[in-house]
Order: C-alpha cells, then structure tokens, then sequence
C-alpha cells in the first residue's frame, strides 16, 4: 500500500481504486483545495522511515527533531468547557521553547490543542481554521464541532501511518450541540466526551483532575482545577512546562484567562497552600 | 612446670590457666597509667606517657590516646605495636560499617569486634595474645556516652569510671572514692588529672607526661572528640595548681618499645 | 505473571524486616521474592546479634548497599523497593524509594512503575506532612481509585500495611466500587 502511495502522491484510501475514486472525487469538489499534494520521499515504507529518521529515543543522533512533549487538557462542566495547555516545545533533550501558544483559536467559539509534533499541529489546525470559515462562507452559519472534529479526523485518518504525530482536542459550543469536546489523534480515532488529558504529562494531569472532577462545579472552581492540573503535569513531567494557557467556552464563545508563569504559581501554591511536600530539603 | 605451657597460647596449664595471657596483663601492669571517667555531658580519657624527652615531637607522636571512628577513641595501655595492629582492625571495621549502614558503628559492637580478635588470639593465630588493654569512649544515639574497657583475653566491660596499667588499683581506688554519677565533664576533667598526679611517679605533671582527650556533644547535637594540645593541658593543669614550675626540666625516663 | 496469565492476585508483596521496619518490592519475578527473603535474614541476624534493631535509616543503606554490590555482579537483582520504617529513637516514621540501580531517597510519598504517573500528581496537590493515618488512608483511595480508572490493564488490588510506633499491621481494605472514566 506505501508504494501505491509513493507513486500516485496521494493518500492511501484515495489510491485509484474504482468505486472510492468516484466517492472521493465527490468530496474534493466540495473541499477543492484539500492540500492533498505533497511530495512524498521515494521509500517504500512512510511510516518506518520517518521513525528511523526522527526516533530521539532510539537513535539521539537521529537527523530530525521533532518538536514533541506537552500536557494539555480539556473538560465539559455545567459552566461550559475548560481548556488549559502548557507552553513548552522540546526537540530531543532539547527545551526548545517556553512559550508555545498551544491553544489554537479557529474562531470565537472554536478551540483546537496541539499536541505531538508541532508543526503536523499547527499546520493541520491552520488547515482546519481554513475548512471551518470556507464552511462559514458556503453554509452561512459557524460550523459544529462535531463536523470541525470529523474534518481533522478524516484527514488524519488518510494520513494513517504515514508519521503524522498529533493528539487534539477541540472544544467549541454551537447553537445546536451547546458546549461539546472531541478528542481526535493521528490514528484516526475521534472521541466525544466530557474529561481528556493529551500529551506526555497527560497522567499527572488526569491524576489531579480526576480527584475531584465534578459537572457540577462553579466556575471559579473549574478554571482553578484545569490551572492546578497543567501545573502538577509541569511538575512532575520533564517535557511540560513554561506557562499556563487557560481558556472557558462559554455559550457565547471563548474567553481567556491568562497565559501565567507556572514558576511563580509553583511556588505560591506550595508556600501558601502547603502542597508539593516532597520539594523539601528536611527529609535528608 | 610452667615451661611446657609457655609457649603455646592455645593449652591451658593444669590449673587452667593461660600463661601468656596471663603474661600479657604482667606486662599491661607495668605500663603507665590510662583511665576514662564517664560524665553527663562527655567522657574524659587521661593517660600517664612513659616515653617523655625534649627532643620528642610533640603532636606527632602520641603515644597512648587514638582516635577510632568519628564517635570513638581509646586509650591504650600496653604494647604500642600490638595496639597498632588493634586500631588498624577497628578504623577499618568502623569505616567498614559506615560503608554499609550509612551511620557510625554502635560502640559495643566496635568494641566488641576488636576484642572477638584478641579473643582469637588467645586459641590460635599466633603464640602470643595481644599485650594490649584499652579504655573507649564513645557516644551512639542508641546508648548515648560510653565507656569499655578491654583486656588481652578478649574480654570486655562497660564502666562509669576505669583505669589500666602501673598503680590502677590505687587509680580505680581514688576513682571509687571521688566519682560522682551526676558529675560533668568539666569536673570529670579536673577528677582525672588529680588521680593521675597521685598515682604517677613524678610529683608534678606537665603536658609533656600526659595525654588528654575527650568525647561531647556541641550544641548543635554534633558528636565530637578532641585531642587536647599541650597548651590546653597545661592551662587544665595550672587551674588545679598541678603544673609544674617554670624552670624545672624534664626527667628522661623510659626506651621505645618498653610497655607504655 | 508468567507469560499473559495471572497466577495469584493476593500474593502479599510485602517483607517484615524487624518489628518496625517494612519492605514492599516489586520486579522479575524470582529476583523479589529471593531478595527480600535475603534482607530480610540479613536484618534479622543483625538483630540477634547485636540484640538492638537496626533503625529504618540504616536498613534502607543496607538494603541500598545490597543492591549496589549485586548491580556490579554477575547476576543483579531486577528489583524496586519501598521501605517504610518507624525509627523509635525519633520517634518519627521514614519512608524510602529505591530502585534496581539501587539509588535511594527519602521521600514523604512514593510509587513504583506505572502507578508513578498516576498517583504522584495526587499525592502533591494532597499530601501534607502532618496529616494523620485516617487522611493518609484517604489518599491512598484516592490513589487506588484513579489506578482503577486509568490504568489500560485491569487492577486487582491492593494490601494494605501500616508501620507506626507500635509496630507493623495489615488494616482491613474494602476493594471499593468500578471506577469509570468521567
């Protein structure tokens, strides 16, 4: 099937097989611009040799770094949804930034996250901010998240196993759905759902979050909670850190609530409130 | 009749003695005077120095006070050679269980590996035991200050207040009597360089004829142990009118090798 | 488990080291069991002799120097450990982290393997030094609970021991509902 792939340049399922040819050619007269031209390299496996290109972990002289490493997370609550991201990129060893802006905005009552390679992220959510407004433009309405999910999944889905390296969620709120999250990775898979942790720090992250995750909490409560979660992830996972980006979907679109330094946090949450007890110089 | 027994450290004589052991507490009786009070606060250990001449270099040659572990010393009384071979064995055991445990050596256990070798000795090894007793002080959170006293048959005890070597009934006497439970280490200090000026030969002492040391605790909880100078003897000494007067000379006395 | 079969889901993973020291392990199977029965004789040889118990302290270097020797042989043991150890002199408990390459820490809390991921998250934002054994239990659910949830594998459990300063106890754990994912 990659060497199907290699010679048309084009993805696996829209390899010239009869029946789906005709299926396809539907779907890229209402999407013409689907961006599904890309040079591939002349290998027989996509997949196995971008591993062998970009593994850090097997190879540490491996010839690309792909910007990797993140915890960001996402939660449906009586009030809407919280989203919060750290804000640091690594490449290998390599902090290579602090601050990353890891919450996309596609438009005012639209969030997408990224996480895994940072250039498939941004690319393909550009590409996704693009598809959502030509929806607008055809349709005169905002698109649902629902279908904004589908579009990201579907491409990814065609890009199966060919390296792409990507976990979001996106999180909006229409008229019709009212506040909804979909969590959409590079496998194809595509999750509806109230609670999802993406990243390297992902577990330390639902650690907290789980614990007293409740629907029903107050506002004030759920931006504390996501905040408190991207920082116990920062905490205790090497390739999370920077700041917090914090986010609330409300019923008329996304509000910000800051992009904070998580040292100072750090800090004032274990002098004031007496957590992170393990950081201690008197158990020696 | 003894003859047949002599040589061998390993047979009892028909009335159940061990000859060289035996022969080893002699030559110990002759040494000069050690002894070790235990206070509240610390341990003092004192000893009389047989080998004494101007032209001895003073801090590098002691002679009868050493320093075992970070939580330990000794006093010895005995043949300096044959103790020799005896520190080196418990400053290796010492560091061999701080190697393994992370924590300084309980001081009965030091003591006791030191006198399980004398022990041994005294079966088998070699044809003579180790002519060597000695008085320790130490300090474990365990048992808090200590002090042992251990002799060439492997034998070991724990005391409030001991002396070995020439004159040590006389010492352990004067010790009986002046010792008290409650005392301090200062006033242990001054009990024992007043039992040491009466059972040494030479009516007054300078720093030149004995050694000092002790075992304490700062205020911090810290364990120390101190080698006194020749100037802190002295000042410890013109306190308690034990000094001797400017211009009196050294008497010689005593050859290396000779029981100390 | 030997292969994707689970042998026994109750097997207690835990050694007495003397009466107020305790050693969870967790590793090859073999290796575990082989050394903590060797700690665990050493230690107590220890107390005979010396007829004292070695402090949770200095178990925890020996346990560590163990490891390190046996790291540098032949044949290391694959082993991480937790000791937990109530020293009676400061009256004060102790707990230890250890792994196979035989580092060890003293910590207020600690985990081994996945459950690291998990819990330690929990045990920073909730843990504080002076909570008593009624607070700690609830972490500990809390911990156990997220583990039911989380983890891809199913969970059977946990044993539950205390050390304090009257020794070493199993307490009564009730397995609790199924977790689900909210």
């Amino acid at each position: 099937m990659d060497a199907l792939v290699a010679q048309y340049s084009q993805p696996s399922h829209s390899a010239p097989d009869t029946i789906l040819e005709d299926e396809l050619a539907l779907s890229t007269k209402i999407a013409p611009s689907l961006s599904h031209n890309f040079e591939l390299p002349p290998v027989g496996s996509h997949s196995a040799w971008l591993r062998a290109m970009t593994d850090d972990h097997s190879n540490p002289s491996c010839p690309i770094k792909i910007a990797h490493g993140t915890t960001t997370l996402a939660f449906r609550f009586k009030g809407g949804i919280i989203v919060a991201t750290d804000s640091r990129a690594t490449a290998g060893d390599w902090i290579a930034s602090q601050t990353v802006k890891k919450v996309i905005e596609i438009n005012s009552c639209l969030l997408g996250t990224m996480a895994g390679g940072a250039a498939d992220c941004q690319y393909w959510l550009a590409y996704l901010g693009m598809e959502c407004r030509l929806h607008e433009l055809r349709h005169k309405r905002r698109i649902s998240v629902a279908a904004a999910s589908k579009i990201l999944a579907n491409l990814l889905y065609s890009y199966k196993g060919m390296g792409l390296s990507m976990g979001t969620m996106c999180a909006g709120v229409t008229p019709t759905e009212g506040p909804a999250l979909y969590y959409i990775d590079n496998d194809g898979t595509r999750l509806a759902g109230n609670l999802f942790c993406v990243g390297s720090g992902q577990t330390h992250a639902y650690g907290v979050l789980d614990a007293e995750y409740k629907y029903e909490m107050e506002e004030e409560e759920a931006l504390e909670l996501g905040k408190r979660s991207i920082l116990a992830a920062t905490h205790r996972d090497a390739f999370s850190g920077g700041f917090i980006n914090l986010y609330h979907i409300k019923e008329e679109g996304w509000v910000k609530h800051g992009f904070m330094d998580t040292n100072p946090i750090f800090w004032k949450t274990k002098l004031e409130k007496g957590e992170f007890s393990n950081v201690t110089s008197k158990l020696d | 009749m003894s003859r047949r027994y002599d040589s061998r450290t390993t047979i009892f004589s028909p009335e159940g003695r061990l000859y060289q052991v035996e022969y080893a507490l002699e030559a110990i009786s002759h040494a000069g005077t050690a002894l070790g009070i235990l206070a509240t606060d610390g341990i003092v250990l004192a000893a009389e120095r047989k080998v004494t001449s101007k032209l001895l270099e003073q801090d590098t040659s002691a002679e009868k006070l050493y320093i075992l572990n970070d939580n330990m010393i000794c006093a010895v009384a005995g043949m300096t050679a044959d103790a020799n071979i005896l520190i080196n064995f418990a400053r290796t055991n010492a560091q061999k269980y701080l190697l393994t445990y992370n924590a300084d050596i309980p001081c009965e256990q030091l003591v006791r590996r030191v006198c399980d070798l004398k022990q041994g000795y005294t079966q088998h090894g070699g044809l003579r035991p180790f002519g060597v007793s000695f008085i320790y002080a130490g300090y474990d959170p365990q048992r808090q200050f200590q002090l042992y006293q251990s002799n060439p048959s492997g034998n070991y005890g724990g005391w409030k207040a001991t002396s070995v070597g020439a004159n040590n009934a006389s010492a352990q006497s004067l010790l009986k009597q002046d010792y008290n439970e409650e005392c301090s280490l200062k006033e242990a200090c001054e009990l024992a360089v007043k039992v040491l000026s009466k059972t040494m030969d030479s009516t007054k002492l300078s720093s030149e004829k004995i050694e000092f040391a002790t075992v304490g605790r700062t205020k911090s909880g810290t364990v120390y142990h101190h080698l006194w100078t020749a100037e802190e003897i002295d000042a410890l000494l013109r306190e308690h009118g034990l000094a001797k007067k400017e211009g009196e000379g050294v008497e010689e006395s005593g050859r290396p090798g000779e029981a100390v | 488990m030997r292969g994707a079969t689970i042998l026994k889901a109750t097997e207690d993973k835990t050694r007495p080291l003397n009466k107020h020291t305790l050693m969870a392990f967790v590793g090859e199977a073999g290796d575990t069991v082989q050394f903590a029965e060797y700690i665990s004789a050493n230690i107590a040889l220890y107390s005979m002799r010396n007829s004292t118990q070695l402090p949770p302290y200095e178990v925890s270097s020996f346990v560590r120097t163990t490891l390190a020797k046996a790291l540098r042989s032949k044949n290391p043991y694959t082993v991480n450990l937790l000791l937990g150890g109530f020293d009676t002199r400061t009256e004060k408990p102790e707990l230890y982290w250890i792994d196979y390459l035989a580092s060890s820490a003293p910590v207020p809390y600690a985990a081994h393997g996945y459950a690291q991921y998990y819990c330690l998250s929990i045990l920073d934002k909730h843990h504080h030094p002076d909570i008593d054994l009624e607070k700690g239990l609830e972490l500990l659910r809390m911990c156990t609970d997220e583990l039911k949830r989380r983890l891809p594998f199913d969970f059977k459990g946990v044993i539950v021991k205390v050390v304090d300063k009257e020794g070493i106890r199993e307490v009564e754990w009730e397995e609790g509902k199924q977790m689900y994912a909210p």
